[in-house]
């Protein structure tokens, strides 16, 4: 029960994306290039930011000479 | 006859089809731009006009979906290009390829990619009478609305709100049509000649009596096409050397009328007086452009009720600045005729002017009298005077008798002379019913263009997508609207225009509104920051 009405906030918050950005105009196939593209660009700065997070904090850290 | 000292520059605006956002009226800063400040005095009347600005994302999102489209469109093409994909639409011949290239401008890009895409929404084919419900046919595409097929259903009852049917006299009902029909019988459907030759009709007198009567006028002339009215008779009154004063968001007729002429056509800021000012006084003080002559005739076009809009001009302060720079007033009343005005005679009953003020009067009979045509009226010289000059006049058809009964059985209604109330009541019922649902859509929260007296309802969309989106939904739940983009709006400023009827009862608008409310849930339309109350006065 929860979990269909889960599915369907998230389903109405989809169709919202959709017609905010327009896809909601284009065909299927061109949507999922779109999608792939954001979700890779979006992946690949998740994943730099936990690479390379912590580095950048210890360094923040160390210039504030809160930790040698 | 002043010289002046500075070198004067004609700025001739192009007013055709891609206007740009920048010429919003009576700047405030903020979010909601009243309407225009008023230059010389005002009406008796304050007409109140809003046109509310959105909330930033909306305008940040509309650009974002704009541009997405537009890329995708960019790639598309590449794809036809290298012939990937098939090209469903017009393209040079292949021994023509090396000559100017005909559909790579911006219009054929944009057709191209983004209206093909969505067609679905236009031009639908409707099979019965266009009254306050008619029937669609159903068709569906299978290729992405490159082509339709029917399906042979028929969509019952769809409730209109689109047809330009502000006094209801698009019926089919047999009582109402019988002289008409009489007409046809006796007249037959066509002319087969002009006015000037053998096709002048005594109904055609009967009806420009009729027409100067019903303005107020003198005299009156009549023509078989609203459009060609106004585009072949402006360039009979102006020519080179005149000056033509036009607003920013002037139909397209005007527009072609003008340039139709060879006069210097400036546009002013819409519905501003203080930028309609600033140029009357430089025309009178600097003429003409390089030879510094005076203009021959100044010219300032304006249109009764603007149907993008839903603005209604100003008419008092044009007159006084019409009478102070000696300029002439052309008045467009394509959509205020007949729908506005407390017994239908337009925006000169509406603000309470003398209509002999106005020297050229112009109107078309397709909006308010269900029929097809136009008018010009005014003194009798004026009018004597187009019927030798104007093209239309001299070359046209004229007009089709039964077109003729229907108008002049429209107007014989709505001034009382059937001997019925008929067309009081129907007047008094499109004031209500336009008071009614502007109010209640202010109320649900939509952002609505226009004065409060013009039943065209513009409902911002603002976004391709949503756009789109409302008028599927709209023709799901069985309503029909007409949703307009660019380039007949500016590119940030799609809308749905509603045309609220006499004939529409209560009990339709009620359901109409019911159905934009959760379609405006559904779709989050609901972009107005004003709190509105139905009781301001407590």
């Amino acid at each position: 029960m929860a979990l269909g009405d889960c599915w369907k906030q998230l389903s109405w918050f989809y169709y919202q994306y959709l017609l905010v950005t327009a896809l909601y105009m284009l065909e299927p196939w061109e949507r999922t290039v779109f999608n792939s593209l954001l979700i890779s660009v979006a992946g690949m700065a998740i994943y730099t930011g936990y690479v390379f997070m912590p580095q950048h904090i210890m360094a923040i850290l160390h210039y504030f000479e809160l930790v040698q | 006859m002043a010289i002046i000292t500075a070198p004067g520059t004609v700025r001739v605006h192009l007013n055709g089809l891609k206007r740009d956002d920048s010429g919003r009226n009576g700047c405030h800063g903020g979010r909601e731009k009243n309407g225009p400040r008023v230059g010389v005095g005002s009406s008796q009347h304050s007409r109140h006009e809003t046109f509310e600005q959105p909330p930033m994302y909306v305008a940040v999102m509309t650009y974002v979906g704009y541009g997405i489209v537009t890329l995708f469109g960019y790639f598309r093409d590449f794809l036809r290009a290298v012939r990937i994909e098939k090209c469903n639409i017009a393209q040079e011949r292949e021994d023509q390829k090396d000559f100017t290239p005909l559909y790579q401008d911006f219009e054929n890009f944009y057709t191209r990619n983004l209206y093909m895409r969505v067609r679905d929404n236009w031009n639908r084919p409707i099979c019965s009478l266009p009254g306050p419900v008619f029937d669609l046919m159903e068709r569906v595409s299978d290729d992405y609305n490159w082509t339709f097929r029917f399906t042979g259903r028929t969509i019952h009852d769809v409730i209109n709100m689109g047809s330009y049917n502000y006094l209801g006299f698009a019926e089919n009902n047999p009582d109402f049509l019988k002289t008409v029909a009489d007409h046809l019988q006796k007249y037959g459907a066509g002319v087969c000649s002009t006015r000037q030759e053998i096709g002048n009709l005594r109904m055609h007198e009967e009806l420009e009596q009729l027409v100067a009567d019903f303005l107020g006028v003198e005299s009156s002339m009549t023509f078989g096409m609203g459009f060609a009215t106004n585009s072949m008779n402006i360039p009979a009154l102006v020519g080179k050397g005149c000056l033509i004063l036009s607003d920013e968001l002037n139909h397209t007729s005007l527009i072609l009328g003008a340039r139709l002429s060879g006069a210097t056509i400036r546009v002013f800021k819409h519905n501003n007086m203080l930028s309609l000012e600033k140029m009357l006084k430089e025309a009178v003080c600097s003429g003409q452009p390089r030879t510094h002559r005076p203009w021959k005739k100044i010219l300032i076009m304006v249109e009764g009720i603007y149907s993008m809009e839903g603005s209604v001009v100003q008419l008092p302060e044009i007159l006084a600045l019409k009478k102070k720079y000696k300029a002439y007033l052309y008045l467009d009343e394509a959509h205020s005729i007949g729908a506005v005005g407390a017994t239908g005679r337009g925006v000169t009953e509406l603000f309470n002017v003398n209509p002999a003020d106005v020297d050229v009067m112009m109107g078309t009979f397709t909006k308010s009298f269900g029929a097809a045509g136009g008018y010009i009226a005014g003194r009798k010289e004026l009018v004597d005077y187009l019927r030798g000059h104007s093209h239309s006049a001299v070359y046209a058809s004229a007009m089709s008798p039964a077109i003729t009964e229907q108008i002049i059985r429209a107007m014989k209604c709505i001034m009382g002379k059937d001997g019925s109330t008929e067309g009081i009541r129907r007047i008094r019922q499109l004031s209500e019913n336009t008071r009614y649902f502007r109010s209640r859509l202010k109320e649900l929260g939509f952002i609505i263009y226009g004065s409060d007296e013009s039943p065209v309802v513009p409902l911002l969309l603002y976004m391709p997508g949503k756009v789109v989106a409302f008028a599927r939904e709209m023709l799901a739940r069985k309503i029909g609207v007409v949703v307009v983009g660019f380039p007949a709006t500016p590119i940030t400023e799609a809308r749905a225009r509603f045309c609220v009827s006499a004939a529409h009862t209560r009990d339709m608008l009620d359901q109409v509104l019911h159905h934009l409310d959760e379609v405006g849930d559904g779709l989050c339309l609901k972009f107005s920051r004003r709190v509105f109350s139905s009781r301001p006065e407590l």
